[in-house]
């Protein structure tokens, strides 16, 4: 029976194919997932359905709103771990189509729900279909684009996963645009928008489904040789997903994602009121919107720039300068809002967001080093639950911690300074679990032909 | 292959720049 074409065999490149045209395949597909980012434009305009102009009796509470992106990266990080292996057996393309019909459809979805006003299919829609959409998104492109790139395989994970981070950059403004289109006297044009996106989006991934391939089994780029000289904690052998989770390399590495995720992530969800509330009177609620843009914007390149960065330094080098300069960065923070410095202030959250966005964009290939390529999608996918986790641990840090200072009647200008010190200690875990990573032993290794570690792996 | 590679780039290229840029435009009024 002949391939079809989402099947693997039909997405093998032919001799001499050029492979710079792979990264605007998962380029494609993570601009348009990382629309999640930017999901809080929904937020006001879904708790105003009802009575349009200002929330009536009946409308959708704030927190019942803010569920839906909670649920959704919850979701994202499962289904990563659960479609990961299948997404490397089916191959990019069949995975990237499941998953523009999981992120297109969710929006239709959620469009019905906010039709009929039904927070449940929000929630079903955008949160749960969203969400499976996400996360077998996200992981597609990986361990096609190391596999296309073994020389510099943090560069070409960088350039996808930046996709992630420049999502919201354009959905932000894309969102406002189409709903102040579509806004009536009688509706939000939400729903409007929800459909007009779920389409854009649905066909945009489309392109990452026509132009992705997979380098046949034989590649490798013109004129490189594998180095012979083995590198310090750089693998060429494999391990197979079943085996890597069950190593204390897996749960390093998971705990070093985890940690750089949680101190980031927690900082970008409060970073408006933060800065209006250390610079009181000083910074305006629409300027406060331009540094989380900008942040936004740091989030992004720093995708880049730190992966490509590390194939030069070394991953744990370049987590090393995570971790290090993150907690010189974090425990100036109080300082700089002591002596009233709006740059300073900007500059070292720019940098800290770079290293966020850098800590995902950099753990792909990491994990390439450590567990070789063969399952390192499969892999990838697993790991991602440590974003899950910090997605509710980093808000929830944050937000608790300067409630309770606030209520033990600190300043809200100070009421961050315990929460930076709180965010270097998990600065100070993740370092300390990187320097604890050492190659995999090789009794966990994949032998050829079988599909079972070595003898003595449990 | 050339032209492919060209327009596959421009096509992911064009919306990138353009959130850039309208995030730059928003990121000025911060300094002002």
């Amino acid at each position: 029976m002949s391939a079809s074409f989402l099947d693997r065999e039909s997405t093998v490149a032919p001799a001499g194919y050029n492979r710079f045209s792979v990264p605007p395949a998962a380029l494609a597909v993570h601009l348009s997932i990382g629309q999640a980012y930017a999901f809080s434009t929904f937020n006001l305009p879904l708790t105003k359905l009802i009575g349009i102009s200002h929330s009536a009796p009946g409308d959708w509470k704030l927190t019942e709103v803010g569920w839906t992106f909670s649920i959704a990266i919850a979701i994202l990080g499962l289904s990563a771990a659960l479609f990961g292996r299948w997404v490397e057996l089916a191959g990019p393309r069949k995975s990237m189509f499941t998953a523009a019909m999981c992120f297109g459809g969710g929006f239709i979805v959620a469009a019905i729900g906010v039709h009929f006003h039904s927070l449940s299919l929000l929630y079903l829609g955008y949160g749960v279909l969203g969400g499976i959409g996400l996360g077998i998104g996200y992981i597609s492109p990986v361990s096609t684009l190391i596999k296309w790139f073994p020389d510099r395989p943090g560069m070409a994970t960088g350039m996808a996963i930046m996709g992630f981070g420049g999502g919201a950059l354009i959905a932000a403004p894309l969102s406002l645009l189409l709903m102040a289109h579509f806004r009536t006297a009688t509706s939000t044009g939400v729903m409007e928008t929800f459909v007009t996106m779920g389409v854009i989006y649905f066909m945009f991934m489309m392109i990452g489904v026509y132009a992705v391939r997979v380098p046949a089994a034989d590649w490798k780029p013109a004129g490189w040789v594998a180095p012979v000289k083995p590198r310090p904690l750089v693998t060429e052998a494999h391990v197979a997903v079943d085996v890597a989770w069950k190593t204390r390399q897996f749960w390093l590495l998971w705990t070093v994602l985890c940690m750089n995720v949680t101190a980031g992530i927690g900082v970008l969800g409060q970073a408006s009121p933060m800065i209006q509330e250390i610079f009181s009177g000083r910074v305006t609620p629409e300027a406060a919107g331009s540094f989380v843009g900008l942040l936004s914007l740091f989030n992004m390149g720093g995708r880049f720039v730190w992966a490509t960065v590390s194939d030069y330094i070394g991953r744990r080098n370049t987590y090393i300068v995570f971790f290090g300069l993150g907690i010189l960065l974090y425990s100036s923070v109080p300082t700089i809002g002591h002596i009233g410095s709006i740059p300073l202030f900007v500059a070292a959250f720019a940098v800290i967001l770079s290293m966020y966005g850098g800590g995902f964009a950099t753990i792909p290939a990491y994990l390439r080093d450590i567990f070789g390529t063969m399952h390192v999608g499969a892999i990838h996918g697993r790991l991602l639950t440590a974003w899950s986790v910090a997605g509710v641990l980093g808000p929830v840090l944050v937000n608790y911690i300067r409630q309770y200072q606030i209520d033990s009647g600190v300043p809200k200008a100070q009421a961050y300074s315990i929460t930076m010190y709180i965010m270097c200690a998990l600065l100070l875990i993740g370092l300390l679990c990187n320097l604890g990573m050492r190659a995999v032993s090789d009794k966990y290794h994949h032998r050829l032909g079988t599909s079972a570690p070595a003898k003595g792996a449990s | 292959m050339k032209a492919r590679i060209f327009a596959l780039w421009l096509a992911v290229g064009i919306p990138l720049l353009w959130g850039v840029m309208k995030t730059l435009e928003n990121a000025v009024k911060l300094f002002h």
